[in-house]
């Protein structure tokens, strides 16, 4: 790998990463709305009364969040926060930080959004391979259909559906929430078995919709694979054919599967915001929905900022690990 | 010889960092411990001389269990099971703060007023009084009064409120309304507070300090706030050191983005003083809403004791599947109580067309209220004439224009008569039905929040049955629209009057509060301008509440009001609240109407008072 095209991936990043930040900064000012006098208002209306002096309130704060400045001002100083990821202040939980928020709920979104990830890459692979494979049992086949109808439907119905059935009649999961309400996170063995049970319905319903793409596109790899030379020469060579499977056909099916797990990696919070919502889990996703809805627009540039500079970073990692995966790929080496 | 880093080794490395990873992510961010700590803090002694003295206190810090069955479960605020105020206990944060998610319940008001019981309950106050200009206003302190932390609340607690209000404004609740009618705070001594007006104010009290509904200014402890450089970014949340402090009889001890613990506090001062009783409840555990459907699931699992008030629908559902959950009424329609927040239907009375008060009638007159209430409520809800709850204090006011509510009937529907006057304004029926001048129809967008979802749309479609182009929509920024005047036919609540006086109702319709079209106006949305009408109201604020010269004023002031009819008087606002008592009774109902029942007002620490616990 050549410092000629690290450079090239790492300015190609910085461009992404500035364009996508730019437009972040510059859509939300095309309407006319303040967040400021929204926030205000929202708050002063929640309580039903609308105090005098909401539009000076609204005017000091403008200054104390620096939208009293022109508009290159607030640009140029907005680059500079973001290039030291400084996300400012959230509006609705001010004096604290967008980071400080984020940082509340990361490890709620990164543990159950990349479990389900794991779980749906490896199940649907495995899956998927074996649907491909002749010497499968037939019934597997039979799986093509539901996985393509399941596949369709988008989580947070499979999470109504679970909430109703095994939640609110069944009453086996808890309807929301990240652990037991009343319960402080004590880091106890009890306390780990109380989020996991949270997480199991908000899970399944990541799992049983992420799936169905995972099985479909390993069993087309695994098709293509099939007919390769090599697996004709492992065949004659009188190989078992569990080892022709697993190191063979599998193995080779799986890099453009893996390719897939490492962008999904970058969407792993966008994907999550319904679901989150709707089981109350504390993630990104939830805290990304709050945001939107009760107007913090910190809060909601910070976010969507992360997840650009997340995906950039993912993509930027996979084009560099790609010949580490693979070692049929080799970057800006001649062929001999 | 080296070996190579290999695509095998980065396989596993990359695995076995992936593992760390999750399982680091995994971890807790908050990990409590029940410790014993000593802090030291300055405790002011009072006696003649206000004299400082260091003590030191052995503070117990940490998360005790409290059973089910002396906890109150309480689900409101947030989005999507979060909230986002989290840690933020100073009252005066005023985009961060609010006291409706349960923090109301640790602060306390120096005077109480319930609406529906028509009783004052004078509290960290004793009593005040008005001097004869009703200039200068001397308040009273209740001796005995203690912050959490020991200090004595004093007088000059009130006036370091008051006064960094002041300094503060308008950044800080009523700040702006303080500076402009407040000259001077003063405390002669401990137990006095004096303030001076620059004009007769004989609401004054009332209005900003006495706590109703969701009005009334919090006291916040000189001893703190006067180190604090700036309290408009200060949080006021360190549970370590007893902070916040509180004289209520609750604190937050914990407090994240997905619950807070308000726990008793059993050193309260009015249990010291004999004032009041210990709270049953140990605990109120306060969680976030993630929506009325799930609201409506928990209530009937018993999984929680009261929520955000809910529609007419969700509360048939819980009260039919849980025969322990009751709403105000008991198990019958309304399935809650009057707000004090009665709806009408809005314009830009500036502007043509509706400047036209004959168009704001014949509007008036295409509604059937009945038949929305209806169809929207399933027949759980009532209307209203004018814009004031109808409470047992204003009821004497209503009852006094009643003859004026004969001669202008503000709640009939009658589509003949909403005709007419639209045929006298040169108005004539497009062959759509649509009411047309000048090849221009009476286009009317009509907006809202989630909370008229229900009856927004049936009047829209009653409107344009009547022959005005109206439509239903919730835009994200229809704040914004209303307040720069530019949609016609909005819904909106007047947050007023309260009782015993209809004042403050009367000043949301006041000229000098008036924008021009596309500045934000939000003290009159409606952009009505009556000079008479002002000067009305100007002369009842002199006088103070319960004078006979009131109601002769709104007498008049409401004829005005009537003849032009500056907004369509539509509905009074429910709130219809579950309450389980499978854990707690002793919840304000028609029957024991001590206040009203929401937990979100600041009336919330005297209904604690009141739970009796079952189990």
């Amino acid at each position: 790998m050549r410092a000629a095209y690290l450079l090239k991936r790492f300015g190609l990043l910085l461009v992404v990463v500035w364009t996508a930040a730019t437009l972040n900064f510059f859509l939300p000012r095309l309407t006319p709305r303040n967040p400021i006098r929204e926030r205000i208002v929202q708050m002063a209306v929640s309580g039903g009364y609308l105090e005098q002096g909401i539009e000076q309130m609204v005017k000091a704060y403008e200054a104390k969040f620096g939208l009293d400045q022109p508009l290159w001002k607030q640009y140029f100083r907005y680059l500079g926060d973001m290039a030291r990821l400084d996300l400012g202040y959230s509006l609705t939980a001010f004096p604290k930080t967008v980071m400080e928020l984020i940082g509340e709920v990361v490890a709620w979104s990164i543990g159950i959004a990349l479990a389900t990830l794991l779980l749906s890459f490896s199940i649907g692979s495995l899956l998927g391979a074996l649907i491909a494979w002749p010497k499968s049992p037939k019934f597997l086949q039979y799986l093509v259909a539901p996985l393509m109808a399941v596949s369709s439907v988008p989580a947070y119905i499979f999470g109504l559906v679970l909430i109703y059935f095994l939640a609110f009649r069944a009453r086996l999961f808890p309807m929301s929430g990240g652990f037991t309400l009343g319960t402080v996170p004590d880091g106890s063995f009890a306390f780990y078995m109380d989020v996991l049970k949270h997480a199991i319905l908000p899970a399944i319903s990541v799992i049983l919709v992420s799936l169905g793409g995972w099985a479909l596109g390993m069993r087309g790899m695994m098709v293509t694979v099939e007919g390769e030379d090599y697996m004709i020469l492992a065949e004659a060579k009188g190989l078992k054919s569990r080892r022709i499977f697993f190191r063979y056909a599998m193995r080779n099916a799986l890099l453009p599967q893996i390719t897939g797990l490492g962008l999904s990696l970058g969407y792993l919070v966008t994907g999550q915001i319904l679901v989150e919502s709707l089981f109350g889990f504390p993630g990104i996703g939830a805290l990304l929905n709050r945001s939107i809805f009760v107007y913090d627009y910190n809060a909601v540039l910070g976010i969507t900022f992360m997840l650009i500079l997340s995906i950039g970073v993912v993509t930027l990692i996979l084009d560099l690990i790609y010949p580490l995966l693979d070692p049929r790929i080799r970057t800006g080496r001649k062929v001999r | 010889m080296a070996r190579r880093f290999n695509r095998r080794d980065f396989l596993a490395v990359t695995g076995l960092a992936s593992v760390g990873a999750m399982l680091a992510a995994c971890q807790p961010a908050v990990v409590e411990k029940v410790v014993k700590e000593t802090v030291v803090v300055e405790k002011e002694k009072v006696v003649e001389k206000a004299v400082k003295e260091t003590v030191v206190v052995e503070k117990q810090v940490g998360i005790k269990n409290v059973p089910r069955e002396r906890t109150l479960i309480y689900y409101f605020g947030g989005s999507g099971g979060t909230w986002s105020d989290a840690g933020n206990c100073n009252p005066y944060l005023a985009t961060g703060f609010t006291h409706q998610t349960g923090l109301a319940a640790t602060i306390e008001g120096l005077e109480y007023y319930s609406a529906f019981a028509d009783k004052f309950m004078p509290w960290l106050a004793e009593s005040h009084e008005f001097n004869d200009k009703y200039d200068e206003l001397t308040i009273k302190i209740r001796k005995g009064v203690e912050w959490s932390d020991g200090v004595p609340f004093t007088a000059r607690d009130v006036v370091y409120t008051l006064n960094m209000c002041l300094k503060w404004a308008p950044q800080m609740r009523n700040s702006a309304y303080i500076r402009d009618h407040v000259k001077e705070i003063k405390a002669p001594d401990d137990f006095t507070v004096k303030i001076t007006f620059l004009k007769p104010n004989p609401r004054f009290y009332f209005e900003i300090l006495t706590f109703k509904f969701d009005t009334g200014q919090y006291m916040i402890p000189e001893h703190i706030f006067k180190d604090v450089e700036d309290p408009t970014t200060f949080q006021f949340w360190a549970p370590e050191n007893g902070w916040p402090v509180t004289t209520a009889p609750y604190n937050v001890v914990y407090f994240t983005n997905m619950q807070k613990f308000l726990d008793r506090r059993d050193d309260w001062w009015a249990v010291k003083t004999g004032f009041a009783k210990l709270p049953e409840v140990e605990r109120v555990l306060c969680v976030p809403q993630v929506d009325n459907t799930k609201a409506a699931q928990l209530a009937i699992a018993n999984e929680l004791d009261q929520c955000l008030d809910l529609r007419p629908s969700d509360m048939k559902a819980i009260l039919e599947q849980n025969p322990a959950v009751i709403s105000h009424t008991g198990k019958k329609k309304p399935y809650g109580y009057v707000d004090w927040w009665p709806n009408n239907i809005g314009f830009n009375d500036l502007e043509e067309p509706f400047k036209n008060p004959d168009l704001r009638w014949a509007v008036s007159y295409a509604i059937d209220r009945d038949q929305a209430i209806q169809v929207a409520y399933d027949g759980a809800g009532s209307k209203q004439p004018l814009f004031f709850p109808t409470y047992k204090s204003l009821q004497p006011f209503l009852d006094s224009v009643q003859d004026l509510l004969e001669k202008y009937p503000s709640n009939e529907y009658n589509p003949k008569k909403s005709e007419e006057l639209m045929t006298k304004n040169g108005y004539t029926k497009d062959k759509e039905g649509f009411w047309v001048k000048d090849g221009q129809r009476i286009v009317m967008e009509m907006g809202g929040w989630q909370v008229w979802a229900d009856i927004g749309p049936v009047v829209a479609e009653q409107l344009r049955k009547g022959g005005f182009d109206a439509m239903y929509h919730q835009p994200s920024d229809w704040g914004d629209r209303i307040a720069l005047g530019k949609v016609n036919g909005f819904w909106w609540g007047h947050g007023g009057s309260v009782g015993p006086d209809p004042w403050l109702s009367c000043t949301l319709y006041h000229g000098k509060y008036v924008e021009v079209t596309g500045a934000p106006g939000w003290s009159a949305l409606w952009r009505w301008k009556n000079d008479e009408y002002s000067a009305i109201i100007d002369e009842m604020g002199t006088y103070p509440m319960g004078h006979p010269k009131v109601m002769e004023l709104f007498h008049k002031a409401m004829e005005i009001w009537l003849q032009e009819l500056p907004s369509v008087p539509m509905i009074e606002w429910y709130h219809r609240i579950p309450m389980n008592t499978t854990y707690w009774t002793g919840w304000p109902t028609e029957e024991d109407p001590y206040l009203n029942g929401a937990c979100w007002h600041l009336t919330f620490p005297r209904i604690l008072d009141r739970l009796k616990a079952v189990k």
